[in-house]
């Protein structure tokens, strides 16, 4: 029985066993495919974008020059190849989770439906075992299907952008990649723990999607809908014509609401992977240029409260008591 | 006089729906998030004329003319216009649900082959069930629609006409066209799949296709935007490819239809913006909920009444 403890032998063939399973059933890649298309359509679209201001710019700067003007008075569209990232970090983090709530919703429901958790348990494995063999399984194949995803995104930027990612772009990428696997492993865990212990598999999926809906969406949506600036078409600062330096000064007036707002988004996992994304991949343009290492120890409050809520989740699913009983499909 | 056999059916189907905690749950969060709505709106907007007062009084100072408040541009009704996003997001997830469940839970029964010996129609069938969703779905809907005129009643300083009321009842009957597009599509989906996930999901995968891929290949909205009433009515880019994606694609982006309705409907549609699309937005709302009923009807139709639970 020591031995059992000691070794997790177990749990690297309950996990092989389930990446196995899950890799002969087609689910995982078609939602793989499916998010991979998603992200690729937003960095496609991203790009056609931005050519289009370019060219708009072109445009505009030869009609000035062509007149004898100086082509000073209109800015030039910002090219930062990363930052076409955005849709399809968007599309992670929400279709990302969404997708990792369904792996451990499967991961749990095919023990239940199967009944095949009491053979599990006439085997010398312990409760945390399997609960630690299932996790490592679903950790394995979010970083296998989002690393998929992200080389693939890589790859398309790399060879569309015309200017190539240096390796410094690729080293943002895997940390991206690393955080966004932490990211999902919560709605992974999420999905497995409702569907573990609820007594109707299908409810805990839909338990776990309302949840999705509120931490994805919802909260990240009522802090961006409350911000000042997306009230008005264009922006209220803008269309007072007011400068970026006075808007910071107007704004301190409104320190309780502001804090009210980021309270609202902070509430909400979603927000810190996206903020520690942005960062990283210079999508906001505080960070764009800014060196890796400072970023990471300006966003490490994002980076604890993304590792604290998987930590947190993992805890609570080797904590819960396994109930073999309930383990009969409802 | 006794019920018809679809007035039985659509009756009875309800009632076991409404029995689901499930649903009650997500029906719960839709009906707390329309009241969120209205604060949303209300704040947002009160704040907005606070920076302005604040930004009058700063230009003023520096000698800088002062452009109007642009809140005096705002219809009352505007203040609402969260609520299309959460009839978008949780009213189209929640139909799904009751589209699914309303069929799902006959499925899982095992009461089928029961029906299948009783003197009752798959017409009449296929019937009741399209009428409890419809029944359930405009239950959601005036719900919130009671929700939002009762708002407008409480605040003082808001004062709708006669013809925003009008418009406001347009916009629940719009919202209540797109609800039912996604519950038809869990009832037809419900019926059928072979498993009942699958059943689920494939209406999910509709779902989030049509929120947050299709608006990118439209108007390059990110998903964020496309969730930000505001920001969801940006100009299109001005490139060829939008162009004709916006016309191809548009009659299928139901979430653009959907966005476009809301805020003509709801007074926030910024001037100069209109559909992409060739079919007018209400316009096409109407024809995906005939379709969609369509395919309920056929799904519901070929249901096996001699098959008790799930295959798989």
């Amino acid at each position: 029985m020591s031995d059992a403890l000691l070794v997790p032998g177990p749990v690297r063939t309950l996990a092989a066993k389930d990446v196995r399973d899950a890799l002969r059933d087609r689910f995982i890649l078609i939602v793989t495919a499916f998010l991979g298309l998603a992200a690729t359509v937003a960095l496609v679209t991203g790009a056609i974008a931005l050519r289009g201001d370019v060219a708009t710019y072109e445009a505009a700067k030869a009609t000035l020059l062509a007149i004898g003007k100086s082509a000073d008075a209109i800015k030039a569209p910002e090219f930062y190849p990363l930052r076409l990232l955005r849709g399809a970090i968007e599309q992670i983090e929400i279709i990302g989770a969404a997708i990792a709530i369904l792996i451990g919703y499967r991961s749990a429901a095919s023990e239940r439906g199967r009944q095949t958790l009491a053979l599990i348990f006439t085997r010398p494995m312990r409760g945390w075992q399997f609960v630690a063999g299932k996790a490592l399984a679903g950790l394995g194949l979010l970083a296998g299907g989002l690393g998929l995803v992200l080389g693939g995104l890589a790859l398309v930027l790399h060879l569309m952008s015309g200017i190539g990612l240096t390796a410094d772009d690729l080293l943002r990428i895997a940390v991206v990649w690393a955080v966004a696997v932490v990211y999902t492993a919560c709605f992974f865990l999420l999905g497995f723990i409702l569907t573990l212990h609820m007594k109707q598999p299908s409810h805990a999926l839909l338990v776990a999607f309302a949840v999705w809906l509120v931490l994805v969406l919802i909260a990240p949506q009522i802090g961006d809908t409350l911000d000042p600036d997306n009230q008005v078409a264009g922006g209220v600062f803008k269309q007072l014509s007011i400068a970026k330096p006075d808007q910071v000064q107007i704004m301190k007036g409104f320190a309780n609401y502001e804090t009210l707002r980021d309270g609202i988004e902070q509430a909400s996992v979603t927000k810190h992977f996206e903020r520690l994304s942005f960062a990283v991949l210079g999508i906001k343009a505080t960070y764009t240029g800014m060196p890796l290492g400072p970023i990471l120890t300006q966003m490490l409050a994002n980076l604890v409260w993304i590792l604290l809520t998987a930590l947190g989740l993992g805890a609570l699913a080797l904590a819960l008591p396994l109930n073999p009983d309930r383990l009969a499909i409802a | 006089m006794a019920d018809s056999p679809v007035l039985l059916i659509a009756r009875q189907s309800a009632r076991f729906v409404l029995r689901e905690r499930t649903v009650a749950l997500l029906a719960t969060l839709f009906v707390a998030l329309v009241l969120i709505s209205a604060w949303l709106g209300w704040q947002a907007t009160a704040t907005v004329d606070r920076i302005y007062v604040d930004a009058a009084a700063f230009l003023q100072k520096s000698g800088q003319p002062v452009p109007p408040n642009p809140v005096l541009d705002i219809s009352p009704l505007s203040l609402m216009r969260n609520m299309s996003v959460y009839v978008a997001l949780i009213g189209a997830l929640s139909a799904i649900v009751i589209g699914n469940r309303l069929v799902g839970l006959d499925r899982k029964a095992g009461i089928l082959p029961l029906m299948g010996i009783r003197p009752i129609s798959r017409a009449a069938y296929a019937l009741g069930k399209i009428a409890a969703l419809a029944g359930l779905i405009l239950l959601l809907a005036l719900l919130s629609g009671a929700i939002a005129a009762l708002t407008f009643l409480m605040l003082p300083a808001v004062a709708p006409t006669a013809g925003q009321w009008a418009q406001l009842a347009g916009f629940i009957g719009a919202s209540a066209l797109y609800m039912a597009i996604f519950g038809l599509a869990g009832l037809g989906t419900g019926a059928a799949a072979r498993s009942e996930t699958v059943g689920l999901l494939v209406p999910v995968t509709l779902w989030l296709t049509l929120t947050f891929i299709l608006p990118q290949l439209t108007a390059n909205l990110n998903p964020t935007a496309a969730i930000n009433p505001i920001s969801a009515l940006a100009p299109l880019p001005s490139t060829p490819f939008f162009d004709a994606a916006s016309q191809i694609l548009g009659p299928f982006s139901l979430a653009d239809s959907y966005k476009f309705a809301s805020a003509r409907l709801l007074d926030y549609l910024p001037q100069g913006i209109a559909s992409p699309s060739f079919i007018p937005p209400v316009a096409d709302l109407v024809l995906a909920t005939i379709l969609a009923t369509a395919f309920a009807w056929r799904a519901l139709i070929r249901l096996s009444m001699a098959q008790g639970d799930y295959n798989v």
